[in-house]
């Protein structure tokens, strides 16, 4: 199966995909500051809604005031200032002195004035037709009054007492006894609406403390289920990472034992003169010798991933020549090759560009993709090495791309993203009795992340897998078609 | 002739206490008002009464009590300053043609023989006699013409207003001392 085609999938999806990737890696990453974050906005909205809440009942509190309370404290002054009226008009007969009778005209007149005043004021703020008609009313029995109190102040300043208080008892009193009626009428007007916005208020009061009381248990609600989430987020990763290192230490002490105990057989065997001849000897130490530097490896391998993971690794960029590291890690890895049977087809273009690296980090890396291929590569593994020029994701860099394909066991899609944590290892490999640690593909990973590069894959189960190695350039050049890697176009 | 002397020395001195008042920058609210007015005294009624103008001789027969009722049917109510003012003094002067004691006596006898219908009320300012007229539809009183404001209403004498040459009523200015 032409497994280039299917890998050229890989930057299929665009950019909104590569973002969609992208904040689903962040959140993963970053769980507990989004549910920190989402737990925030919740507050944020809460405390929004609340000062919403309470400006409304503030404005209707305003309102009330403005109509019902105000109203209510002018109406209690026209009552006081009519009384006042009727009061002065009748302290003037209490006297006989003129000069007297007419300081209490004067003030009577005073407080009519103040009355008629407030009377106008309230036809000008009324608005309902209830409100205008009983401000009309009350103007024409005040009217009607003020007429016959008149009559009885000139009455009284003539000096015809009886006459005047006639004149009060018959007109006078009656239609003061209406001006007051109207004044309570109108009270009761101001008491209802006051009465109705007081209801308002104490629903509108009452609706938001419901309401915040269910905002308030809706975020406790989910801020507990954020905390719990975080909680058991941690945990869990805290176990995943224990069950990881459990099987790593399994799977180091395999690999630790199988030529510890070859060595071993083989020291025993010396060591009891079962081995005299030189031919043997010189065997058994080529054995003990191979399977000691089998261990040496294996203990280099988890020290450098232990100080990369640290960042204790301090690598120095500088350019490199491409070829030149490929044929290194070939090289390195022939032995190995040569025994896995392997058949390599190596296309590398022929202006490639130097990146900038560390060069055994970077053989380090390339390394552990190739031994890969070799272990995961199935019988007689098959295996391409490509390098060429691309443009870079971003669509300004350059960058080089090395690519490790291998038409072995492949990956199954829903472990892509977990073969790069340290010390997974796929359970479709622990059942092949393939050893390993778990250690290589995050090892090349932290390697090429240090040296501002990354490592992407596109594998299929049963088909096989391509890794391939990103690299800036170290000086911009003339720029070739990414299909060049992805097609495998040999460049030379 | 006694009269006419009277009456021209009268507006020579307003005529200096005017100019006096004017140069000491004092705001007496008549600084506007020419000599002659505000020396002179207006009979006030209230503005509802339809009377305009009465005869010097109708005036006497009001001020003495012997009139008790507007054309209009109100009751009339004669209004007096209290006596010593010279508001009441020029009345009594130029009006009543009578003393204090005389004017008393009159309206004691009056009242005692029904001759007079109704007896004065007295009041102490002006200002008093203002509102009184105001609050009072059949009342009569006198202020000085400077103490009249729009609340009453002024009647002309022997047809003439206050103001004219030949308005009959003045207040007699004292000399200064």
């Amino acid at each position: 199966m032409n497994q280039a085609g299917k890998l050229g999938q890989s930057r299929a999806g665009g950019r909104l995909g590569k973002w969609w990737k992208r904040g689903g890696e962040l959140a993963g990453r970053h769980t507990s500051s989004l549910l920190m974050f989402m737990v925030l906005c919740v507050v944020v909205a809460v405390g929004a809604f609340m000062i919403g809440d309470l400006h409304t009942a503030s404005a209707q509190v305003q309102k009330m005031y403005a109509g019902s309370v105000q109203g209510l404290r002018s109406i209690g002054e026209l009552q006081y200032e009519a009384q006042e009226t009727r009061r002065s008009t009748l302290y003037a007969l209490t006297t006989n002195d003129s000069n007297l009778q007419v300081e209490y005209a004067d003030q009577s007149r005073a407080a009519d004035q103040l009355v008629t005043e407030g009377i106008g004021r309230y036809l000008a703020g009324a608005r309902v037709p209830q409100e205008i008609e009983l401000g009309k009313r009350l103007q024409g029995d005040w009217a009607v009054y003020l007429k016959v109190r008149d009559e009885v102040l000139a009455s009284i300043l003539e000096g015809s007492i009886k006459e005047a208080v006639d004149l009060d008892l018959s007109g006078g009193v009656p239609s003061f006894d209406r001006v007051r009626q109207d004044l309570e009428e109108i009270k009761r007007l101001y008491d209802e609406e006051a009465s109705d916005q007081l209801a308002l208020v104490d629903a509108s009061s009452r609706r938001s403390v419901i309401r915040l009381m269910g905002v308030l248990s809706f975020t406790l609600l989910f801020a507990s289920v954020s905390v719990w989430a975080i909680q058991r987020s941690k945990m869990m990763n805290a176990v995943r990472l224990a069950k990881l290192q459990m099987d790593f230490v399994a799977s180091v002490s395999h690999e630790l034992r199988t030529p510890l105990a070859v060595i071993c057989a083989s020291a025993q065997n010396i060591a009891d003169g079962v081995v005299d001849q030189k031919e043997q000897l010189a065997k058994y130490g080529s054995v003990i010798r191979h399977h000691s530097t089998q261990l040496t490896e294996l203990v280099n391998q988890i020290l450098q991933f232990a100080a990369t993971h640290e960042g204790r690794n301090r690598y120095t960029l500088r350019p490199l020549e491409v070829n030149a590291v490929i044929t290194s890690v070939l090289t390195n890895t022939r032995e190995l090759a040569e025994e896995a049977e392997a058949k390599v087809e190596e296309y590398v273009a022929d202006d490639l560009p130097p990146v900038m690296a560390d060069f055994p980090a970077l053989c380090q890396c390339l390394q552990n993709l190739f031994v890969n291929a070799l272990k995961y590569g199935g019988k007689n593994p098959a295996i391409t090495i490509r390098a060429a020029c691309v443009h870079g994701d971003n669509g300004r860099t350059d960058e080089v791309w090395i690519s490790v394909e291998d038409h072995g066991i492949g990956i199954d899609g829903g472990e892509l993203k977990q073969i790069f944590e340290p010390f997974y290892r796929s359970p479709v490999v622990t059942a092949a009795q393939i050893h390993g640690t778990g250690l290589g593909l995050p090892l090349a990973k932290s390697i090429a992340e240090a040296m501002g590069g990354k490592i992407s894959v596109v594998s299929k189960l049963g088909v096989g897998s391509r890794f391939t190695l990103q690299l800036p350039v170290a000086h911009p050049i003339r720029l070739k078609s990414q299909n060049q890697v992805e097609q495998g176009v040999p460049q030379s | 002739m006694r009269q006419g002397l009277r009456r021209k020395l009268g507006l020579v001195t307003a005529g200096l206490c005017l100019l006096l008042s004017t140069s000491q920058g004092g705001a007496t609210g008549g600084g506007a008002v020419p000599a002659a007015i505000e020396s002179s005294l207006a009979v006030i009624v209230n503005q509802t009464n339809p009377i305009d103008d009465l005869s010097l001789k109708e005036l006497r027969t009001v001020f003495l009590g012997e009139r008790s009722h507007w054309p209009n049917g109100r009751r009339i109510t004669l209004v007096m300053m209290d006596s010593g003012q010279e508001e009441r003094t020029a009345v009594l002067r130029d009006v009543c043609h009578m003393s204090e004691t005389e004017f008393s006596r009159h309206f004691l006898q009056g009242l005692f023989t029904g001759e007079v219908f109704v007896s004065p009320k007295t009041l102490s300012t002006p200002v008093g006699v203002r509102k009184f007229v105001f609050n009072v539809p059949g009342a009569i009183g006198y202020v000085k013409a400077s103490d009249v404001d729009g609340t009453v209403k002024v009647i002309k004498i022997n047809g003439h207003s206050v103001g004219d040459p030949e308005y009959p009523l003045h207040i007699e200015v004292r000399p200064a001392k």
